[in-house]
Order: structure tokens, then C-alpha cells, then sequence
């Protein structure tokens, strides 16, 4: 009953899942084709209704999102959107299917930890999301002549990093309820859509009523992506970001505790009504 | 003997019936009923023993089993295994059982056999060094080592039984625990594997299975307890449960009638002990138990002429299991 064993029992049920996912290979189609059609549409959209690179409408956009780059602004963040996505359900996710395959008791007999089946599997979304981004950057260059410069991508990395853990957190406090309730994929979707629309996701946090930004400002995912934007987009350094980045370790400690805690009572919860065999 | 398994007055109790939002927003009152899907079990199954739970669908053993295993929480009452507080170091217990409650369901099907017990080899804590010769011999011990590199999916239902019990001996446990290993198998398949339960046996491990057959009951338990509503209404070997029936054969009878029989199940009575009777659209089913069929048919025949009724179909057969059950509780097994 050591961490090194279950350590490795994590490793185990993240490779677990890539071996299912590698089985079916066509999912990686959607992985090719989503990451530049949703963000192209998006820019053509608004390059129709700003009257095609008008400098007026430049500007006005650049005073609301800190910068002129339109094209990055948008792809960047749908690549955030597919990232929020992957994270955001993947535990609970994981955690469904294995309920409803009729595994998840199989897993809850090991002595391994409960956290593990809970954050290993999202593990496996990690390769397509960093292909999202391979596509992405590719796609700016080829499609609409944006080029992001080199340190700038490495700086957007570690900002990801950070991010990274947040959004697990945030997953895991979702997760927790499968285990009392069932299907909570419409509660996820729901949240997403707060998310997408908090978060700035597709369009600047500046655009929100004054009430709405200070939500935002509570939700991790709002530095993330601004942060992402400012290195990639901006040039800003790492130590500009330092602030936000600080800001966003501390709230997933707190989202990471509390998720804790929610799994573990709604896991006793389970135990006593027996759902961990029904869905 | 030590005992593998101690549950001391063990309740689980459920809600039945259902208490909506819509209802609570309406302030309904809750009329919500709590039942008993286990009622207070007394159980103590000895090292090195095969021992079964007998009884019908809904009876409690899985319930039962759950609870052993941590998968549930009793509502009140204790569990040890293997001298281990079931509700104080449930990882503990995890770790030292091996247990098989879904069966084909809780494999990965597009996993190979040997990258399915990869996977549950790392769950199960094994040490890296041991997991490939664990494996090997879990496999071994199925019967599986030719298929392990199918897809399980390409699997027969038998072999992912198999496969699910290669598994549960992943952590090379002392106690195995499996709950209706052959149901859904067919007899050559459930042969098979109760041949590979009787080897773990062989191999000093101890056993507890659940199981609605009574001859698999019978066949491969040490010891069986009846369960029935949650609680354990006979518990003995197979044989000692037989011969509380104090019968040495049991004769079925299908009488058709001409009245409405109560003469002729009083004169049937007293050739022997009528277990079961039923009345359908004129003919009269009658379980006997007796010490001779040979003197009890005739009699029945006899009985049954005098009454102007008419034997149509006569059936003798050993006690069983089944019996048991039928005079613990009044009904049959199947029911």
C-alpha cells in the first residue's frame, strides 16, 4: 500500500486507456479536423462582420482584448475550448464508462487508490491535446499567414503546465458526483458552456457585464487562457504572467482539496446505497 | 480451523420507492419504505473450505457478498476477513481477497486477456519483478495461456468467466470470493470452472461462492448456508442438509382430479410427507418425500383410483438441495 504502487497503478490505467483509445483509430479524425474548422469559422465570421480587416474594427477589438491578432485570439482559444473540454469530463468521464461497463467495481475491489481510476484515464486525452495544438499552430501559418514565434509556444507551454492541474481538479470535483448520481454529462455540459462563455474563451472577458467578470475571475481557466494569449500573443514573459500564475495554483489547491473531499464522501455514499453497480 | 470469514449480525438495508426533486419541491411527504436485503446473518467460513450461499435471486447473497468484499457498507454489524475489520481497513482486506462479482462485464474487451491482468496486476499492487510470472500462472490456472493475446472480446462467454477468476488470483489471495461463477455458462463451461475452483481449493485457499444452482451447491461446497429474504435459514454440509429432509426419495406426483382432492391428500399424507401440493385447472402437482418409492407409488396409485382421480405422471428422484430449501421455506428455489 505504498505511493510507488499506486503510482504505478496510475501509469497502468493511463496506458490502459491509450491501448483502448490506439483501438479505435479513426477517433484521431476528429482531432485533425475540429481544432481548424471551429476556429476558422469563427475568424471568417468575424472578419465578414468587421468589414474584412478595417482598421477601425481592429482597433476596437484590440482596446477590448489586449491585442490586435484577431486570427490567434480565436484559434488560441478554441484550442483552450478543446483542452476545457478533455479536462473539464475526462474523469468523470472515465469514471461513467467504467460504471456503466461494469468494470468500475472490478477497479473498487484493488486496493489501489480510488483516485486513482478517478484522475488516471484523462491522462490518455493528453497526446490529442497536444496534436490539437500541433494542428493548430500549423493551420494559423498555412491558412491565415500567422506565425507565433518559437520561445513564445515554450513560454505558452509552462503557462499550460500550470493550468493543467486546475483543470483536473475542477474534473474530479464533476467525477465525484458520477458516483452518486449517475449521468452527469448535461450538469458538464452545462458548465462548460459557463465556462466558455466566463472564461473568455471565444470571445474577450472585457465583453461580460461588470457582475459576470467577477465570476470569471474566480475560475482558473480565465488566467489560463488570458495568460496563454499574453505570451503568445503579446510577447509577455513569464514573469509578467508570475501573478495570475500564483493565483492559479492556489485556487486549484482549493478546488483539489474540496474535490477530495466530495469524492470521499460521495464514494462512502455509494457504499451505502449501492450505486457503484448501477447506473 | 481459523476462520477465513466472520460476519456478525450483518443488516443491509435499502430505500425502496423513490423520492423525486419534483416531489420534495411539492413537499410530498416521503413514502419511501426501507427494506432488508440482508437481515441478520450470522456467518463463519473456515480456512481451506469451499462454502456456498444457496438461494434464490433477490435472497441476499450478493448483497452479502458486497459487504464481505467492501463494495458495500453494512448498515449494522461486523465483518472480518482474515482476522481484519472489514469497515476499518477495507485496503487491507482489498488487498488479500481476490474476488469475482461481474464477471465477463468487468473485463476490457479491447484489451487482450494478458494486457487485461497487466493492467489489474498494477491495481492489485503486485511488485513489478513478479507481475509477468503472476500473470503466467493466473492464466495457468484457467486454462487461458493460448488465448492471452486475443482480444477479449474474441473470447467465449466461459473464457471471460475464466478470465475475470484469472483476475481475482492476481494477488495470489488467500480468501477468493465469487459470486454466481457459472451463471449464463453453459455445462461443459461451468464444468470447467468449477474444476478450477476445486484446484484453488487444492491449493489451500479458501472459497466463498454464491450460487440459485443447487447442484453446483451441492457438487462443489464443503458447507452451504441457505439464504433466503436476507437471512440464513439452514447452514451445514450438502449431505447433513439432506438428511434433515428425513426422506431417503422424493416422489412427484401430477394427479388429475375428479373433486377437490382434500381426501386424496390426506390418504397421500399418510404414506408419506407431502412437502408441495398445487392445484391447476383440475390436476393436483404433489411433492412426497417417503423412505421407498417403491411403496409409496403403488399407494399413491391406489389412493388416487379410490378417489376417482387418475395418476398421469410419476417422477422419482434423490433428494436434493432443492428439497431442503422447499422445507426450510415453503417454496421452491426457482420461484
Amino acid at each position: 500500500m505504498t505511493v510507488a504502487a499506486d503510482i504505478r497503478a496510475f501509469v497502468a490505467s493511463a496506458r490502459k486507456e491509450l491501448r483502448i483509445m490506439r483501438r479505435y483509430p479513426t477517433l484521431l479524425l476528429s482531432v485533425l479536423f475540429w481544432p481548424i474548422l471551429l476556429p476558422a469559422a469563427a475568424v471568417l465570421m468575424g472578419r465578414a462582420y468587421s468589414g474584412s480587416n478595417d482598421p477601425q474594427a481592429i482597433q476596437a477589438f484590440a482596446e477590448r482584448a489586449g491585442t490586435s491578432e484577431v486570427t490567434g485570439f480565436v484559434f488560441v482559444g478554441y484550442a483552450m475550448y478543446m483542452w476545457l473540454s478533455a479536462m473539464l469530463w475526462g474523469p468523470g468521464s472515465a469514471l461513467r464508462t467504467e460504471q456503466v461497463r461494469g468494470s468500475l467495481e472490478a477497479v473498487f475491489l484493488t486496493p489501489t487508490s480510488r483516485l486513482v481510476p478517478l484522475f488516471a484515464p484523462p491522462i490518455a486525452a493528453l497526446p490529442a491535446i497536444i496534436l490539437d495544438f500541433a494542428v493548430i499552430f500549423p493551420a494559423m501559418w498555412l491558412l491565415f499567414g500567422v506565425v507565433l514565434p518559437f520561445d513564445a509556444m515554450l513560454r505558452a507551454v509552462a503557462v499550460a503546465v500550470v493550468g493543467i492541474p486546475a483543470l483536473y481538479a475542477i474534473g474530479a470535483l464533476f467525477a465525484s458526483l458520477v458516483l452518486r448520481y449517475g449521468e452527469i454529462g448535461p450538469v458538464v455540459h452545462l458548465t462548460r458552456g459557463i465556462f466558455v462563455l466566463a472564461c473568455g474563451i471565444t470571445f474577450p472577458v472585457a465583453m461580460l457585464p461588470a457582475w459576470a467578470q467577477i465570476g470569471a475571475a474566480l475560475l482558473p481557466p480565465t488566467y489560463t487562457v488570458a495568460d496563454t494569449r499574453a505570451v503568445l500573443l503579446r510577447g509577455e514573459g513569464l514573469g509578467a504572467v508570475a501573478g495570475d500564475l500564483i493565483f492559479v495554483v492556489a485556487l486549484t489547491v482549493i478546488v483539489a482539496a474540496l474535490a477530495s473531499v466530495v469524492f470521499r464522501w460521495l464514494d462512502r455514499s455509494a457504499r451505502r446505497t449501492g450505486m457503484l453497480g448501477r447506473y | 480451523m481459523s476462520s477465513a470469514v466472520v460476519a456478525t449480525e450483518l443488516v443491509k438495508e435499502f430505500d425502496r420507492g423513490r423520492y423525486t426533486l419534483w416531489q420534495r419541491l411539492r413537499r410530498e411527504p416521503d413514502r419511501r419504505t426501507r427494506f432488508r436485503a440482508v437481515d441478520g446473518i450470522d456467518l463463519r467460513v473456515e480456512t481451506g473450505e469451499i462454502f456456498g450461499l444457496l438461494g434464490p435471486n433477490g435472497a441476499g447473497k450478493t448483497t452479502t457478498m458486497k459487504m464481505v468484499s467492501t463494495l458495500l457498507e453494512p448498515t449494522s454489524g461486523t465483518i472480518e476477513v482474515l482476522g481484519i475489520d472489514v469497515a476499518r481497513h477495507p485496503r487491507e482486506v482489498r488487498a488479500r481477497l481476490g474476488a469475482m462479482l461481474s464477471g465477463e462485464r468487468s473485463l476490457y474487451w479491447k484489451l487482450t486477456g494478458r494486457e487485461n491482468l497487466e493492467y489489474f496486476a498494477a491495481l492489485y499492487h503486485v511488485p513489478p519483478k513478479d507481475t509477468r510470472e503472476r500473470i503466467d500462472r493466473s492464466l495457468a490456472a484457467v486454462k487461458l495461456s493460448d488465448r492471452e493475446d486475443d482480444y477479449v472480446e474474441r473470447y467465449s462467454t466461459g473464457m471471460r468467466q475464466r478470465l475475470a477468476l484469472a483476475r481475482a488470483l492476481l494477488p495470489d489471495p488467500p480468501l477468493v470470493i465469487l459470486d454466481e461463477p457459472t451463471v449464463g455458462l453453459d455445462p461443459q463451461s461451468s464444468r470447467d470452472l468449477r474444476d478450477r475452483v476445486r484446484d484453488l481449493r487444492a491449493q489451500g485457499r479458501t472459497i466463498l461462492l454464491t450460487t440459485h444452482y443447487m447442484e453446483e451447491a451441492d457438487q462443489l461446497c464443503d458447507r452451504v448456508a441457505i439464504i433466503d429474504h436476507g437471512k440464513i435459514v439452514a447452514l451445514d454440509s450438502p449431505a447433513a442438509l439432506k438428511q434433515t429432509i428425513r426422506a431417503e426419495e422424493i416422489v412427484r406426483l401430477e394427479i388429475g382430479l375428479n373433486g377437490d382432492g382434500l381426501g386424496l391428500l390426506a390418504q397421500l399424507g399418510r404414506a408419506g410427507t407431502v412437502a408441495r401440493q398445487q392445484q391447476t385447472n383440475g390436476t393436483l402437482a404433489v411433492t412426497i418425500h417417503c423412505t421407498s418409492a417403491r411403496d409409496l407409488v403403488p399407494a399413491a396409485f391406489d389412493a388416487a383410483r379410490a378417489h376417482g382421480a387418475t395418476v398421469q405422471h410419476v417422477e422419482v428422484v434423490p433428494v436434493t438441495l432443492e428439497d431442503v430449501f422447499l422445507s426450510v421455506t415453503g417454496r421452491e428455489l426457482r420461484e
